[in-house]
């Protein structure tokens, strides 16, 4: 083992899993430690999302043990949802719910699963909301706001129940440009206060500046994993190659 | 290099004059080009002919005043409508043949439900959930006892005071959240002087002034004592109201229940379901009616006997609520996936999410065809009339076999048809109203 002597905070062993007959994700073996940005890339297809949607169990898988701050996720439901409850997940399609405000998006949670009262909930929610900067858009509905604006909702709804653990599945694919750059920012405001964080993203200018560790993956298998200067710089085998040169 | 050039944008023009307003509306919809012109003509002939035509039987042709059909036809013909059958059968084709002397209870009962609804149109009520319920579930006890009167059991006057209370409590809180901006509830925990005390204590107070208020209405209604009146002569509108208010009440949360035991992970619930929803979707109404009306008395034991109504209530409760499911279950399957996985990702459970993120979002888009099946479940209540119930339409049906206005079979109709005409309109024009209040910016 390493001298890192920070807490694990997500520790996957093994991990396997099928759809069907396709074997999506090969024997997985990851750690993540308290404060520690992971960025994953890689070509469609190859399994990133699958990785970080297993961990929250959005996906379940069939081989493996994942960890989430050193208690086994319980594969048929049981603590599944508590270790939801410390793992925050922004998507790349936002998924905000439509049917109620963007403030009332922030604080439906918080007083549904954690029995926050009403007030105490909206005063979280609007401290975040603030800090990414929609303090003034929180009575619009979801669907009034841009892109950008909506990701950035998107955050700070999965921060207001205080999670310890952020994954990101391409927050910025489905943005325009411009807008992208706004999700970043606040992303690598979240990076610079100590948020351990796991994102799947092609930002390659994101990974370079926040990620303390880029894992390429290919085909379900971790191909390669590194800190970003030498994943960068000199990719070790021919596949990294070919990514970053079509990627950069 | 040359510097930098500012951009600046052209400056707002006012739209030309003809594309505006109403000349320009005119021109854009009326009479946009030749053909346009032609089809607005001739529609505007057809819609002259066919009301003029309407118009002249219903109103300025018509009699008014006769002792009979035969006095009728000598005045006018058949060029104008003999509206004196149907004044004379009006009120029986809304009550009938409820005791004419007692047809004030059906007044009463409906006067309750309205008064019971209007707080939730009045703007500073918060409780309207809590009020929207309490006329589902506690309004039919009182109702009933209006309109079945009879001898009442303990159980019975209990349940007649309970929907009393409710009622009291209704208006109690709609009052005090209008004038104090509390409900009641709260407004009688301050003058107990309970404020500060713990939440269990104000519980206790609430609950303690409920049953003070419950007391009384017992002793009120011991002291009612209502006729019975059989629900054979029940007629007419009022029971077109009745069967349908009940299988529209009961079918939205049965058809929910079962779209989500359809879609339900559990093999067993999700079997059963399916099973009810596609037995009952696959029989006509009249099928159901007929099984419930001759072949459930068969598998009944010996001695009890379920009321004719009471049949034919269920069936259209069954039938309404399997075709609800399948509506509700259109709606939850176009709820997006991401949604689902939101919800769980911020650890939502199963009921959370469902009534919280999904429900919400599934009844809204499926309010059109909601209203559309409730008006659908309004109009084929006409069907009871198969089984021997009298309900409007047959009652309009029976203007005509009556002896002195022999053959009288337009008017009533027409008459009838303007009454579904209002019902159905309102539930329309009411889901619109709903809609147009629940857009929230995903609508164009």
């Amino acid at each position: 083992m390493s001298a890192d002597k920070r807490k694990t905070m997500i520790e996957v062993v093994g991990l396997n899993k099928w759809f069907g007959q396709f074997h999506v994700l090969k024997d997985i073996d990851l750690v993540v430690r308290d404060g520690e940005r992971i960025v994953i890339c890689g070509p469609s297809g190859s399994g990133k999302s699958t990785l970080i949607r297993c961990i929250n169990q959005l996906e379940h898988h069939q081989e493996g043990d994942i960890l989430v701050g050193g208690v086994p996720v319980e594969k048929k439901g049981g603590n599944v949802r508590e270790i939801r409850g410390q793992v925050g997940m922004v998507f790349q399609s936002f998924n905000l719910f439509p049917h109620i405000t963007v403030l009332e998006n922030c604080t439906l949670t918080p007083q549904l699963g954690l029995q926050m009262p009403k007030a105490e909930a909206e005063e979280i929610a609007m401290k975040h909301l603030t800090r990414v900067g929609i303090d003034d858009q929180a009575l619009k509905y979801p669907l009034q706001l841009s892109g950008g604006q909506q990701q950035r909702v998107a955050i700070a709804r999965a921060l207001t129940m205080q999670p310890k653990i952020m994954l990101f599945d391409e927050p910025t694919s489905a943005l325009d440009p411009e807008m992208i750059k706004e999700v970043l920012d606040v992303m690598v405001e979240l990076a610079e206060e100590g948020m351990t964080m796991i994102c799947v993203t092609h930002e390659m200018g994101f990974a370079r500046q926040v990620a303390d560790e880029v894992i390429f993956m290919d085909q379900g298998e971790i191909v390669e994993a590194g800190a970003p200067e030498s994943f960068f710089a000199n990719p070790r085998y021919d596949r990294s190659q070919q990514f970053l040169a079509h990627v950069m | 290099m040359s510097d930098t050039l500012i951009f600046s944008p052209k400056p707002d023009r006012p739209a030309p004059a003809e594309s505006v307003g109403l000349i320009g509306w005119l021109r854009g919809n009326l009479f946009k080009d030749v053909p346009n012109a032609l089809m607005t003509i001739l529609g505007a002939y057809i819609a002259f002919v066919v009301l003029s035509w309407v118009l002249n039987w219903a109103i300025f042709n018509a009699v008014w005043e006769a002792e009979s059909r035969r006095e009728c036809l000598d005045t006018v013909g058949r060029s104008g409508a003999c509206w004196p059958g149907v004044g004379v059968w009006f009120e029986n084709m809304i009550y009938g043949l409820y005791p004419k002397d007692k047809v004030w209870r059906i007044n009463l009962g409906f006067a309750v439900l309205i008064a019971w609804m209007i707080p939730l149109w009045m703007p500073k009520v918060q409780s309207k959930v809590a009020i929207g319920l309490s006329a589902v579930l506690i309004y039919p006890f009182l109702a009933s006892y209006f309109f079945l009167g009879g001898d009442k059991s303990i159980l019975w006057t209990a349940l007649i005071s309970m929907s009393l209370t409710g009622f009291g409590w209704v208006w109690a809180t709609a009052l005090s959240e209008t004038f104090v901006g509390k409900s009641i509830g709260e407004v009688i925990v301050d003058k107990a002087g309970a404020r500060n005390a713990d939440e269990r204590r104000q519980r206790l107070i609430k609950r303690g002034a409920a049953f003070v208020i419950f007391l009384v209405a017992v002793l009120l209604v011991n002291e009612w004592a209502l006729e019975e009146v059989r629900t054979r002569f029940w007629g007419g509108l009022f029971l077109t109201l009745v069967i349908s208010g009940i299988g529209i009440t009961f079918s939205l949360p049965a058809g929910i229940l079962l779209a989500l035991g359809r879609r339900s992970d559990m093999p067993v619930i999700s079997m059963l379901c399916t099973a009810f929803i596609e037995l009952f979707r696959s029989v006509p109404l009249i099928t159901i009616l007929f099984m419930f009306n001759t072949m459930l008395p068969l598998f009944m034991p010996q001695g009890v006997e379920v009321d004719q109504l009471l049949r034919a209530i269920v069936a259209v409760c069954l039938f309404a609520a399997a075709y609800m499911a399948e509506v509700i279950r259109g709606g939850l399957q176009a709820i997006p996936k991401g949604q689902f996985e939101a919800a769980a990702s911020l650890g939502l459970g199963y009921w959370q999410t469902t009534t919280q993120i999904v429900l919400p979002q599934a009844l809204k888009i499926m309010i059109p065809t909601i209203v559309g099946n409730f008006i659908g479940l309004f109009k084929d209540t006409t069907l009871v009339s198969i089984i021997g119930l009298f309900d409007l339409m047959n009652m309009a049906r029976a203007v005509g076999e009556d002896t002195t206005w022999l053959g009288l079979f337009i008017e009533p109709f027409f008459a009838v048809t303007m009454i579904y005409f209002v019902f159905c309109f309102a539930m329309s024009s009411y889901s619109m109203r709903l809609e147009r209040k629940l857009a929230t910016g995903r609508d164009r």
